[in-house]
């Protein structure tokens, strides 16, 4: 009964939260392709996005834009954040991983080093940006677009969804068609054949960071319209996206945006039944239940299949 | 890659910084029991936070008390004293774990006569049972908690209502001065919010308030740094406070969770009256929800902002010239709290102890005419009578509507 009142309305919150989950969870799905490690620092790469845009669009705008200036600055945030995600990814890399790699350390130490550097990251921004929480000014004025079933589409969803979806088709038909995505693919099949046949393992894997900082670095900018910048901003996404990759397969790109749709919209519709506080435990339940059946996840792991 | 070799780590160590613990300032008095000859000195002390993200809060309080110290010893206040007054501060981060360690450095006071603090809840709780034994009278500005009252600390003080004053309060304002009849509960899951949550639902009824629903939405990640809730949360739970068909929230929580949900509910079509409590009373409320979501929302406290006695008129402009910056949240509570104390001591006169300050802090006939309220005591030290204000944003403006218990 709670699910079938007002069914659409959660459904679209869900699609819009879902988008999010999926742009982050790329980042960890690519990076785990690649070189089979969880990039913990992932949800910081998330963070400094938000801020990158926070600060674009702080110097931006004057006034109460509208019309196609609006579209430019929402481009523009969006770049912001894309560049200084792909920035803090690039560094990430450089810094907290290609020196273990060079030494062929054991997983574990990436492991470690990845926490590390999420901490780092993390009190540096406490320091740096401050403990409060901060509103990124607006590049237009949220309302009703249409309606879908009944359900009121606000312009922060449209956003939300079509920079996300525009986002999640360029990266498919980057990683199945382009000569990076090749070298992405064999990388994540077999690196030391990759190696053997000419490709560039160093680039291919710090592109691989990039690409997944970019994204995340956009997504911390969508996050922040709705909901402002905040040090803290990137734990529980985070977490969630990395749930989302895990639930679609990780290491597999459709995995993980389908994987990121169906946490968002299962945490949605779980809100209209019941207690705000249990949102977490049917979410996981979810997962647990789908790793039972299907342990590698809904569309199973492996970037080398992805296309 | 291959495996069963003897493992160089390669540990890039996030260097530890140990934070030197011993920073706290301690005593400014200085001068021993004896210097002034035959008049005695006295140390007033302060405990709360003095550094970490809620410093502001233990400024604002500090340098209330050590302006009444000042003012004591210039005779401004209380007139010519039989004794000087020193003042100290100690800080205790507002953490229960920090607490014990700035109580013991607090009783190492030579003189010390009384404390104001400490500041927190958590805090209190973890200091009260040393200085309960110590024996030293401990009037807190700013701590809410209930149960502070009665675990049974002789000792204890404080002039503030607590929780339990503002739930029922709020529910009384809502249904017999507002007039609305359906209400959504939410807390943040915080032991402060679930309490106070709690506070309001059990008076609901009685005051004409239909709780059609309470909510649990833990406080986010988007707001406290490393808690757990999700701030995508907002979004369907706004939602969903619509289709209940109530015409009022009521939040228990703190400012920037709340301004995030208030932010959902509007943008949801949510056209009902929005309530919440003091840790919402903040202008980051107004700043984060923006200030068309914020206007008309009612804001309780247990502490009164826009004070217009004669005495905060004197005390606002020399607090500002002693600290530096304009006095806050809690500063005039600390005030009083210290002026009590003062009070105490002038009545007592030179050979006061630090057991009289407390016997003369339970005296029935004790009241104190301070700048925030009349100070009074109940017996378990809780502040006696009625103290908490409501508040309404106004263009953008938290503006005080009056006491409303």
């Amino acid at each position: 009964m709670c699910l079938t009142q007002h069914f659409s309305t959660y459904f679209v919150q869900g699609l819009a939260n879902g988008f999010l989950y999926a742009l982050i969870a790329l980042g960890y799905t690519l990076v785990y392709g690649v070189l089979q490690l969880i990039n913990f620092a992932h949800s910081e790469v998330f963070m400094l996005g938000g801020f990158g845009s926070y600060f674009v669009l702080q110097h931006a705008i004057h006034g109460q834009p509208h019309g196609f200036m609006s579209v430019l600055l929402v481009l523009a945030g969006l770049l912001g954040g894309a560049l200084a995600g792909g920035l803090a990814a690039f560094v990430l890399e450089r810094v907290a991983y290609r020196p273990l790699r060079r030494r062929n350390a054991p997983k574990l130490a990436y492991l470690i080093s990845a926490i590390g550097a999420s901490f780092f990251l993390l009190t540096m921004a406490g320091k740096e940006f401050g403990r409060q929480q901060a509103s990124i000014k607006h590049p237009y004025t949220n309302g009703t677009v249409f309606t879908f079933f009944g359900a009121q589409v606000q312009t922060d969803y449209v956003v939300v969804a079509v920079t996300g979806l525009i986002m999640l088709v360029f990266l498919d038909r980057l990683v199945a068609k382009t000569r990076l995505g090749q070298g992405i693919r064999a990388v994540a099949q077999d690196a030391d054949t990759a190696g053997l046949m000419g490709v560039d393992i160093d680039r291919v894997i710090v592109l691989t960071f990039v690409i997944g900082g970019v994204l995340g670095g956009a997504a911390g900018f969508l996050f922040g319209l709705q909901n402002g910048v905040f040090y803290g901003m990137g734990t529980v996404p985070g977490i969630k996206a990395f749930t989302a990759a895990v639930l679609g397969g990780i290491g597999n790109v459709r995995g993980a945006v389908l994987g990121g749709l169906l946490l968002g919209i299962v945490e949605s519709l779980s809100i209209s039944c019941i207690n705000t506080s249990w949102t977490d435990v049917v979410a996981f339940v979810i997962l647990v239940l789908v790793l039972l059946v299907k342990p590698t996840g809904i569309l199973g792991e492996s970037l080398g299949r992805s296309a | 890659m291959q495996t069963g070799r003897t493992i160089r780590l390669v540990v890039p160590l996030a260097a530890a910084a140990l934070a030197a613990a011993a920073c706290g300032s301690s005593s400014s008095g200085g001068n021993g029991s004896n210097s002034g000859g035959s008049t005695p000195t006295f140390t007033i002390a302060y405990q709360g936070p003095l550094s970490g993200g809620n410093q502001q809060l233990g400024l604002n309080m500090s340098f209330a008390v050590k302006l009444a110290v000042n003012q004591a010893n210039a005779g401004t206040t209380f007139g010519k004293l039989p004794f000087k007054l020193a003042f100290a501060q100690e800080d205790d981060q507002g953490t229960d774990t920090a607490a014990p360690a700035a109580v013991a450095k607090v009783l190492q006071i030579q003189n010390l006569i009384a404390v104001v603090g400490p500041a927190f809840s958590g805090a209190t709780a973890a200091s009260e049972p040393t200085y309960s034994k110590a024996g030293v009278a401990t009037v807190s500005p700013s701590a809410t908690n209930p149960t502070l009252a009665t675990s049974g600390w002789n000792n204890f003080f404080r002039v503030v209502a607590d929780d339990n004053a503002q739930g029922p309060a709020d529910a009384l304002y809502m249904g017999k001065t507002e007039g609305l009849k359906k209400a959504y509960v939410i807390d943040d899951a915080s032991s402060y919010g679930a309490g106070l949550a709690k506070a309001f639902l059990g008076a609901a009824s009685s005051n004409g308030l239909t709780v059609v629903k309470h909510d649990t939405a833990p406080a986010s990640s988007q707001c406290v740094q490393g808690s757990t809730g999700n701030v995508q949360q907002y979004g369907p739970l706004a939602q969903k406070v619509k289709a209940s068909g109530a015409d009022s929230v009521f939040y228990a929580g703190y400012y920037c969770d709340f301004a995030l949900l208030a932010k959902q509910l509007r943008s949801a079509g949510f056209t009902g009256q929005m309530v919440s409590d003091d840790g919402s009373n903040d202008a980051h409320y107004v700043s984060q929800a923006g200030t068309s979501v914020a206007n008309g929302t009612l804001l309780s406290c247990a502490c009164q902002e826009t004070i217009t006695s004669a005495g905060f008129t004197a005390f606002a402009p020399a607090f500002k010239a002693l600290a530096g910056f304009p006095s806050g949240t809690y500063s005039a509570e600390a005030y009083d709290a210290a002026n009590s104390i003062i009070d105490v001591m002038k009545e007592k006169g030179a050979s006061v102890t630090k057991a009289d300050v407390i016997s003369g802090l339970h005296a029935t006939g004790f009241s104190y005419q301070g700048i925030s309220k009349d100070v009074k005591f109940a017996a378990n030290g809780n502040y006696a009578g009625s103290a908490v204000y409501m508040y309404k944003v106004v263009k953008g403006v938290i503006k005080e509507i009056g006491l409303i218990s």
